[in-house]
């Protein structure tokens, strides 16, 4: 420690909120220079924790994450080394480690991750694919007669459950499937989608789902399993061969069509904390607030840029969009403001093609893009904090999602691909 | 000292003339007799008095000099020490400067009147004159007893060295030297003086009071006087003095020489010895050794015909002698130093003052700072430079006091040179505009300002394996079209650049084109001699397929019978076709280049260029028919395109684009493209402006209603441009070229009739194709509702930029 106290020292009080890793609340000497590598040493060495026991820390100053050392720190900002600094601290997030990768026959356009069930994944192959938790293809659910463009839980207990998939097909296939006997059949179909289905979001009750339609309409359908084939309007004495496909199924008709959207609808997201919200997001630029019961569209946002994806943290209360430029908006759907863009993300090369908020942080959400990258960022932080790569070359990512330790992806190089993230549920506590 | 009381005594009779009571005086006969009387009776009164003021001074000044009143007394005894100094240089040296010789005059008059010039100069102004009166009548008395020795006077000798030289009788330097201050001058100047004959004076004197006429004797005083002074001969009558003046010695002896016909001048010999300088002495240098030429002695022939050149014109009458009314002009003479008004000459307009000469600095100084004094090397080397090499035709020299300075040796050559610098350097007169280069140039919004425009490359659409020669963006947006030179027609997601399907045809594919309408799903593509309608049927819903299905079939029905000389055949495909897609064939006799739709989707236009007559033709999709819109086709059809709102159609041939009226089957206007190759033609979706690419590099924009000439006409491509494209929605344009760069403007294009369309170039994509065979990029396209371009190139790639 005698080379420390070489150098200018700043009066620094660690606080934070993790409270296993709290300590007292004093001012401490510390060496301008150091940088985020010593101060994490300090709080260690304060917490007595050694060998394996040593954690890294991430050090706050306002809110921002502190990247150089602290002398540049207070340089950048215009402030002196006699004032005291307050610096918050948490644990940092442990890179990613990539854990395996799954081929496709095709690829793959949507995957989705359960904390019970395992994945599910959407492929062009027509196929949706689910995948137990060690990772291993169990089922291979072919209903679809275009490309399936988004997967969604619907329940999930242990070995059975009942998800959905839509595809370009423009239908939505209801699936219930048993891991043990491994089976699987088609609840229902829901038909009324003049264009393919892009985005299914379930509300938190779970007795309704939303889609967002290319043809540029949201549709609200109940989950309850019909019996009967609602009345469809159908052109069915044109093709035989469909007809025959479609005989054996039950079709089921949207209860409600939100039609507020000038431009394929890319996205739609429930509010997980109360079941009337629906965003959804499209081309034609907006971001758009619904009351599903009420089927009123509350508020529009506007921005200059075709949204390609939108996710909504039930932490942070903010919506992340990823749009037809390397750039992720986060919008506060609260605020009534049409075209206020809280912050912006900027990294990626290329379109964002899909963004899922972080289910045990506010702070972390992970983003995938057209140039083959996978971004972790911490919204507190000015550039992301992890780039990783999806697969071989700079092939498209097309859906991402971030489930409790893991970090599913799918693109273009037909790959479906496992990275484990730590779990940092705990940290944020207020 | 005899002479200071007659001096006062004449002091006070100064102003006898002058005085009335004097007047009444007993005249004198003459000058010199008044004068004496004036003095006999100036000494009665006043003699006394003149002693006693002065007495006192003479004696204190004869005792001791330095008791002299200071102020009067410097001057003259300085005066008197420098005299004699002089004198004393006189005695001891001989030489004759001209300094000595001044002072030899000075020292003449001080022993001719030593005491007098003490005296005088110590006396105030108004007594000098009088001393002058007096002295003049001094010197009349010294010249009389010489009146002859003048005249026998011997000639002063000549000397050897200056034959000619005379010797002059020194001159008298006292105050009374000068005749012109010697009297009361009468200053009437020179009239007729019979004009004061009724007056009792005869003029002014120089302070403007009167002269009395001086007393003058009747005939018997004149006698009388004549009796009684034997020298009264000798006077003459002074008409302006009104007195008869005594003639000196050497008046006489002039008037003396004129009567003898004798040159007036006694000291002139006439009779001086010759010097013959040119014959006499010989030269040692001589003149000129030439003997005389003849010429000198012969009249000259050429003076001789001049002069009668002018004899013969005075006869004939040719030159006239001066008019009587002739006025010689008048010199005018110029105020020179009046430099604002009068100027010698009115500039001309195209006069050209001179360049000022430049102001000296400080090495011209005559006394320069030592900095700027060369060194020994810098005067040897300017020394050793030739004059015309020398940076400067001076070298700076230091003297230490401006008498010191010589004269400039090179003035004359300075001067010459200047104004042969002058004369020879043209000077010309430049109208420069004055104006700010950059208000020239237009004042354009920045690219920024324009936004959004396309930037970056987004995807890129991968599976051709041949030139992709076209492609088309369906109205909804999300499905891409292209046609390519491997035979085959693909349609790609756009969002993912997924191919969604791939059509075999037996041709390389020209033109691929989504039919406008919503309503109808159909795919025109051109290849080989035939015209494809494809209806995509996954990637529309059943309801749009089937309807799409049954609009393209309908015609089928309707066509019975075939012409046989029918430029187009429409036909059924072939099963296989069938399930792929193909719905109907249209065969034509020529190879098609493009297809171009009608904007409600039932018609569309085919152009076959190698089809003469029947290059274009119209094709109704509902009843499978076909028209041929021209009888006659002028030039080779490059291009058509349908006005996307009006009844318009428009023929692009190789230089000309023409607009026809379809309703009323008429030619509304031609325009001028003015370039050599039309490639490619765009109708702006308002209708009143088309652009238009050329092989010769040019994109022409045309304003409709402006001109049949191109409003702009940008060359930014370096190789032949393909294709051109404008956005539905957006003011944006592009061209592609064979370069491989895609262009992209701002075009905006406003409601206002009176504001001409705003195109700011705002992007080049760069080498976005690669090129292949001297092909680049090959076709743009916009999205019909995103800010997105699409190209496909020769290099199999199609791209899409957002």
């Amino acid at each position: 420690m005698d080379s420390l106290e070489d150098g200018p020292q700043v009066q620094v009080k660690f606080i934070t909120q993790q409270r296993q890793f709290a300590i007292p609340e004093t001012a401490i000497q510390t060496p301008a220079r150091l940088r985020r590598y010593g101060l994490s040493q300090i709080i260690n060495l304060v917490l007595q924790n050694e060998g394996e026991k040593q954690r890294p820390f991430d050090f706050l100053i306002d809110g921002e994450f502190l990247r150089t050392s602290l002398a540049e720190y207070l340089e950048e900002k215009g402030m002196s080394t006699e004032n005291l600094l307050t610096v918050e601290y948490v644990e940092s997030m442990l890179p990613p480690t990539p854990l395996s990768s799954y081929e496709h026959d095709d690829w793959v356009s949507a995957v989705k991750a359960h904390r019970q069930g395992g994945f599910l994944t959407g492929s062009y192959d027509n196929h949706v694919r689910l995948w137990n938790k060690q990772a291993e293809c169990t089922q291979v659910m072919t209903g679809h007669s275009g490309a399936v463009k988004t997967v969604q839980w619907l329940t999930c207990d242990g070995d059975s459950g009942t998800l959905l998939s839509g595809a370009l097909d423009r239908s939505i296939l209801a699936w219930e499937y048993n891991q043990s006997d491994n089976s699987h059949s088609i609840l229902y179909e829901c038909r009324g989608h003049t264009g393919g289905v892009e985005s299914i979001a379930v509300n938190a009750a779970g007795d309704r789902f939303a889609s967002g339609s290319a043809d540029a309409s949201i549709k609200l359908w109940t989950t309850t399993v019909p019996t009967v084939s609602d009345h469809i309007e159908e052109v069915t004495e044109t093709r035989k061969k469909r007809k025959t496909v479609k005989e054996d199924r039950i079709l089921k008709a949207p209860i409600a069509n939100f039609s507020a959207h000038t431009g394929p609808v890319s996205a739609v997201v429930f509010n997980p904390t109360s079941s009337d919200t629906l965003y959804s997001a499209g081309w034609d630029h907006s971001v758009r607030v619904w009351d599903v019961e009420n089927h009123v569209n509350l508020t529009t946002k506007n921005c200059e840029k075709v949204v390609h994806c939108l996710d909504y943290s039930a932490l942070s209360g903010l919506l992340a969009s990823g749009h037809a430029d390397p750039v992720i908006r986060l919008w506060d759907p609260r605020s009534e403001d049409s075209s206020v863009v809280k912050q912006t993300l900027s990294g990626h090369q290329n379109w964002v093609s899909t963004v899922s908020w972080s289910p045990t942080s506010s702070y972390m959400l992970a983003s995938g893009s057209y140039d083959g990258l996978i971004k972790v960022w911490d919204i507190r932080a000015k550039g992301a904090l992890y780039t990783l790569s999806h697969g071989k070359g700079s092939k498209k990512v097309f859906s991402i999602d971030w489930s409790d330790e893991i970090l599913l992806s799918g693109g273009e190089d037909n790959q479906m691909k496992i990275h484990k993230m730590q779990d940092m549920s705990g940290r944020d506590e207020a | 000292m005899p002479a200071r009381p007659t001096r006062k005594a004449a002091a006070a009779a100064k102003p006898a003339p002058v005085a009335p009571n004097k007047a009444a005086a007993p005249a004198p006969k003459s000058r010199k007799r008044t004068v004496d009387e004036a003095k006999e009776e100036s000494d009665d009164e006043f003699g006394e008095v003149a002693i006693d003021m002065n007495s006192d001074d003479e004696d204190a000044s004869e005792g001791d000099d330095e008791d002299e009143d200071e102020d009067a007394e410097e001057f003259p005894e300085e005066e008197g020490q420098d005299m004699s100094a002089a004198d004393l240089d006189e005695d001891d040296e001989e030489e004759e400067d001209s300094e000595d010789s001044y002072m030899d005059g000075d020292s003449i008059a001080d022993s001719q009147e030593e005491n007098e010039d003490d005296d005088d100069d110590i006396e105030e102004d108004s007594d000098d004159e009088e001393g002058r009166d007096f002295d003049a009548l001094m010197r009349e008395d010294d010249i009389d007893p010489n009146f002859g020795h003048n005249l026998n006077e011997p000639l002063p000798e000549e000397s050897d060295y200056n034959p000619i030289k005379r010797q002059y009788p020194e001159i008298d330097p006292s105050y009374d030297s000068d005749s012109s201050t010697e009297e009361n001058e009468n200053t009437v100047g020179n009239i007729p003086m019979e004009w004061y004959d009724e007056y009792p004076h005869i003029g002014y004197d120089i302070d403007g009071k009167k002269i009395m006429r001086p007393a003058t004797g009747d005939e018997l005083d004149k006698f009388l006087s004549t009796m009684d002074d034997p020298d009264s001969w000798l006077s003459a009558h002074n008409y302006k003095e009104g007195q008869d003046v005594k003639l000196t010695a050497e008046e006489l002896d002039i008037i003396r020489r004129l009567e003898g016909n004798r040159i007036p001048d006694a000291d002139y010999n006439p009779y001086e010895d010759q010097v013959e300088f040119f014959s006499s002495k010989t030269e040692i240098m001589p003149l000129s050794a030439a003997p005389e030429p003849k010429r000198r002695f012969i009249p000259s022939k050429h003076e001789a015909k001049r002069i009668m050149k002018i004899v013969r014109a005075i006869r004939e009458g040719r030159i006239v002698p001066r008019k009587s009314g002739y006025v010689p002009p008048k010199p005018k003479y110029y105020n020179l130093w009046n430099d604002s008004e009068d100027k010698p000459r009115e500039e001309h307009v195209m006069h050209i003052t001179a360049p000022k000469m430049k102001l000296p600095t400080h090495d011209e100084s005559y006394n320069p700072p030592a900095e700027y004094l060369p060194t020994e090397e810098e005067i040897k080397e300017w020394n050793e430079m030739d004059k015309e090499d020398r940076p400067k035709n001076y070298l700076p020299q230091k003297y230490n006091a401006l008498r010191n300075v010589p004269g400039y040796g090179q003035f004359i050559q300075e001067r010459f040179e200047r104004c042969l610098d002058l004369y020879l350097a043209p000077r010309v007169r430049k109208n420069r505009l004055n104006i700010d280069p950059e208000s020239l140039i237009p004042k354009l919004p920045s690219p920024r300002d324009l936004q959004p425009f396309p930037t970056r490359l987004a995807i890129e659409y991968l599976g051709h394996e041949g030139r992709v020669r076209s492609i088309s963006v369906d109205p909804s947006g999300l499905w891409l079209a292209s046609g390519s030179d491997d035979k085959t027609v693909r349609v790609w997601e756009v969002s993912t650049g997924r191919c969604m399907a791939t059509y075999h045809v037996d041709e390389l594919v020209t033109s691929v084109v989504w039919g406008p309408n919503k309503d109808i799903a159909v795919l025109a593509v051109s290849c080989g001699y035939k015209v494809g309608l494809i209806l995509p049927e996954k990637l529309f819903s059943p309801e749009l397929t089937l309807h799409s299905e049954e609009y393209l079939k309908a015609g089928f029905a309707n066509v019975a019978a075939t012409d046989a000389n029918a430029k187009a055949t429409w036909k059924q495909p072939t099963p296989a076709e069938y399930e792929q897609g193909i719905r109907v064939w249209i065969h034509l006799q020529k190879p098609v280049k493009q297809v171009t739709w009608h904007r409600k989707g039932d018609y569309f236009s085919t152009v076959a260029p190698d089809a003469n007559n029947s290059a274009v033709l119209i094709h109704q999709l509902t009843k499978h028919q076909t028209q041929q819109p021209f009888k006659k086709t002028k030039g080779a059809v490059q291009r058509v395109m349908f006005h996307p709102t009006k009844p318009m159609f428009f023929v692009a041939t190789q230089r000309y684009v023409r607009q026809y009226n379809l309703q009323r089957q008429e030619l509304v206007k031609t325009m001028m493209t003015g370039v050599k190759w039309v490639s490619s033609l765009d109708v702006h979706p308002a209708g009143d402006n088309l652009i238009i690419g050329s092989y010769d590099k040019r994109l022409c924009w045309f304003d409709l209603d402006l001109s049949s000439k191109p409003y702009k006409t940008l060359r930014y491509h370096t190789q032949a441009i393909r294709s051109v494209a404008y956005h539905k929605r957006y003011p944006l344009f592009a061209s592609c070229a064979d370069d491989g760069h895609v262009q992209i403007f701002h075009g905006m294009v406003y409601n206002d009739l009176l504001q001409n369309p705003l195109i700011v170039p705002v992007k080049i994509l760069k080498d976005v194709h690669k090129r292949v065979d001297a092909l680049g990029a090959l076709c743009v396209e916009w999205h019909p509702n995103q800010p997105w371009l699409i190209s496909s190139g020769a290099d199999h790639t199609i791209k899409l930029f957002s």
